[in-house]
């Protein structure tokens, strides 16, 4: 039984008169693994933004878990977005913070967790991710590779039904991508709901049940990895896939 | 309770009610009123506190000395902070349409100071030609240089002190005083001699009376009654011959070392002003700054005109403004309007630093604690604000020393800070330049010292938290 997780309708967002979503209407079910690709400016980014309200959708509506997210007050929203894990491409780790700092506030602070418990879960998620020798570095001490290992374990710790990464390993050196993928494709296996912005094909192929390639606001053709990747019926599709397996 | 027969004028009943007469007064101006170390304290002494215990006495209230700034005084007066002023004031056309006098209660000569070198050179008003002589600024004696002296150009400083320095560096060749202050001087200093001013004296507008309050005509009648009293018992003699012992034990010992106590209060009051203001300075700061910051058009509006209002505004004025103004409503201390006044202006730099802070913190970071689920005021205050405060800790530093420097204005409402006990220093022991040189190298230590200390922690910091 497959059921949905996300279903967004009709989304739009313009900043100014620039339209950046053009009327989206997808269903994420629960489990499935989704790998956004396209081209720079093809509003990705944006895209993910609007499913957990970092960016306010100009209209539209996304369902999540049966509500409307766009109808919910401030209050309400904050209560969603914990669900809802993120990560960025820069990490975005609290510098003033330790490892295990960085993982325990939200548990703490959000959901009340006590110290006891939110340093076990804590220390539970950084072994899982391989860092557990790592809790009381401060982040600056830390690699790239390492430090969205970390995000993650942070992302992670609220116990989220869904996690949103936007081009996680893009500013990363190339020997780190391995170590995050390697997460990332766990996390997969383990059943967790995924929305992958990435750039990372061989990524796609191996772990997406489905492929979405986005380009000028919307989600131009989608496709299992296989149909995607071996038999793209549009055009921009195909141009903007040579172009990046080319490299 | 009776009711006065004049019953618009209820200043002498209403002092008898409270059972204090405060005399407001700036004791930097022996033998009217200066200040003598008694047991390790200030006291102000001299001729006009003299006359003001006969005139509580007579009424039969407690006298309250209440010490300002000569600027201040007349305001001190109108806003009620006093009820008399009794600083060798004289009765002008001028003074006398914002407040009342008493009638003339002492009347001396006008007198020249000069260097003990020259006293063969200059024998009247009329021997400075093309020479320059100093006066007070605003002051009788600078009247008396401008009408009398055409032939001389006129230095005009506010402190007494300053001129003696001005006179001493031969910035000028003399020095137009009253009497009773040129003798006191002169008496004081060796280096110093008096001669004749020989001015024509004509009319009555020369003496020193007491000030009131506009229409407290019962208590200016109290005040004539006593200075009656004291012309008819001749004890105007008794009071200079008082303050004219208690000028000379206060320059038995002129060195600065023995002074060290004023100085050390001085440091006590700046550090304690400027340590409140920073600490109340922040919280301020950091509330204006949200403000500013938030999406709430008034609050928004609020900070921005009350940020760019008390950058835009003196600190003087500000501090004048709550001790005056503000006083006219609840009487604030000077120490504590000093402290309100100071918090309020740091607090709207702190606010532009502390903005400065929050905005310097990458959106990334906002949005990292805001997909976890904090709220945006959990973000602000565990995420946000941390980063910034450190981020801003070196420019918070620099305020606090600058507070340091700038608190010094709270001298002329008359708390007690460096400054403030630099002139009095320099009154007690009729040393110009020394006083000066102590305090400047007090203040350069406290200043270096800090930001020494800052740099240390500063440092200290980033290294407990691993540099990049
Ligand atoms: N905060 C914003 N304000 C204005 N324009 C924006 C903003 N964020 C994104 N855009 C615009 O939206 C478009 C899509 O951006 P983005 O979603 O970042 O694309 P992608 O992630 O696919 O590279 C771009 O043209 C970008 O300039
Ligand atoms: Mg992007």
């Amino acid at each position: 039984m497959t059921k949905a997780l996300i279903e967004i309708k009709h989304l739009v967002k313009k900043f100014g008169d620039n339209v950046v979503l053009n009327d989206i209407s997808e269903t994420i079910n629960q489990g499935d693994v989704i790998v956004v690709i396209g081209a720079s400016g093809g509003g990705k980014s944006t895209f993910l933004r609007s499913l957990n309200l970092l960016n306010q959708p100009t209209s539209g509506e996304i369902d999540f878990e049966g509500t409307d997210l766009t109808s919910l007050s401030e209050k309400q929203l904050d209560q969603v977005r914990e669900k809802m894990g993120m990560v960025f491409q820069q990490f975005n780790l609290f510098p003033n913070m330790t490892v295990l700092e960085n993982i325990k506030l939200a548990p703490m602070k959000v959901k009340q967790a006590d110290d006891a418990a939110a340093t076990a879960k804590a220390q539970a998620l950084l072994k899982q991710v391989g860092l557990e020798e790592k809790a009381d570095a401060y982040p600056s001490s830390l690699s790239g590779g390492q430090m969205q290992r970390v995000a993650i374990a942070r992302a992670l710790a609220m116990e989220p039904d869904v996690m949103l990464f936007d081009e996680p390993t893009s500013a990363l050196d190339p020997e780190m991508v391995g170590e995050v993928l390697k997460v990332m494709q766990d996390l997969a296996k383990s059943g967790m709901t995924m929305i992958v912005v990435t750039h990372e094909m061989g990524f796609a192929r191996e772990v997406a049940d489905q492929v979405w390639f986005m380009d000028a606001g919307v989600i131009a053709e989608k496709g299992t990895p296989e149909e995607i990747f071996t038999a793209p019926k549009e055009a921009r599709t195909k141009d903007f896939l040579s172009k990046v397996l080319a490299q | 309770m009776a009711t006065p027969v004049h019953a618009a004028d209820d200043s002498l009943a209403k002092v008898q009610q409270k059972g204090t007469l405060v005399m407001g007064t700036s004791p930097d101006y022996a033998p009217y009123e200066f200040l003598v170390n008694q047991h390790g304290k200030n006291v102000v002494v001299g001729m006009d506190v003299e006359i003001a215990k006969k005139i509580a006495k007579d009424i039969g209230v407690k006298l309250v000395i209440k010490q300002m700034d000569f600027d201040s005084l007349l305001v001190g007066l109108q806003t009620g902070k006093v009820d008399m002023v009794l600083s060798a004031m004289t009765p002008t056309d001028e003074r006398r349409q914002s407040v009342d006098f008493s009638k003339i209660y002492y009347k001396g000569g006008q007198d020249i100071v000069v260097n003990k070198a020259d006293a063969k050179v200059y024998k009247n008003h009329q021997s400075f030609v093309d020479k320059k002589v100093g006066a007070q600024t605003g002051s009788l004696q600078a009247d008396l240089v401008k009408k009398q002296m055409p032939e001389s150009s006129l230095l005009g400083l506010t402190k007494v002190t300053d001129l003696i320095l001005a006179l001493k560096s031969h910035k000028v060749e003399g020095v137009v005083m009253e009497e009773a202050v040129a003798s006191a001087y002169v008496q004081n200093d060796n280096q110093l001699a008096l001669i004749p001013g020989k001015f024509d004296l004509g009319s009555d507008e020369n003496g020193t009376a007491i000030g009131f309050a506009k229409g407290s005509t019962s208590l200016v009648n109290a005040a004539n009654r006593s200075i009656d009293a004291i012309q008819k018992q001749k004890l105007l003699p008794q009071y200079l011959k008082q303050a004219g012992r208690y000028m000379q034990t206060n320059t038995t010992n002129t060195s600065m070392f023995h002074y060290w106590r004023f100085f050390a209060k001085g440091i006590g009051y700046t550090l304690l002003i400027t340590a409140i203001s920073v600490l109340i300075g922040v919280v301020l700061g950091v509330f204006l700054a949200l403000m500013r910051l938030g999406k709430v058009k008034v609050l928004h509006a609020l900070a921005v005109a009350y940020i760019e209002f008390v950058r835009g505004t003196p600190l003087m004025i500000q501090v004048m403004f709550v001790y005056f103004g503000i006083g006219i409503f609840i009487d604030i201390p000077a120490l504590i309007a000093g402290i309100i006044a100071v918090s309020l202006n740091s607090g709207a730099y702190v606010a532009e630093i502390i903005r400065g802070g929050i905005e310097s913190i990458p959106v990334g970071q906002t949005e990292a604690a805001r997909s976890l689920g904090l709220s945006q005021r959990l973000t602000m205050q565990t995420v946000v604000l941390p980063q910034a405060l450190r981020n801003i800790w070196p420019a918070l530093g620099n305020e606090f020393i600058s507070l340091i420097k700038e608190s010094s204005i709270v001298s002329i409402i008359g708390v007690t800070d460096l400054i403030y006990q630099l002139k009095v220093v320099q009154t007690a022991t009729y040393k110009g330049v020394q006083p000066i040189i102590v305090a400047m190298v007090i203040y350069f230590v406290l200043t270096f010292g800090l930001s020494k200390l800052l740099g240390h922690y500063e440092r200290k910091m980033k290294h407990d938290e691993g540099t990049n």
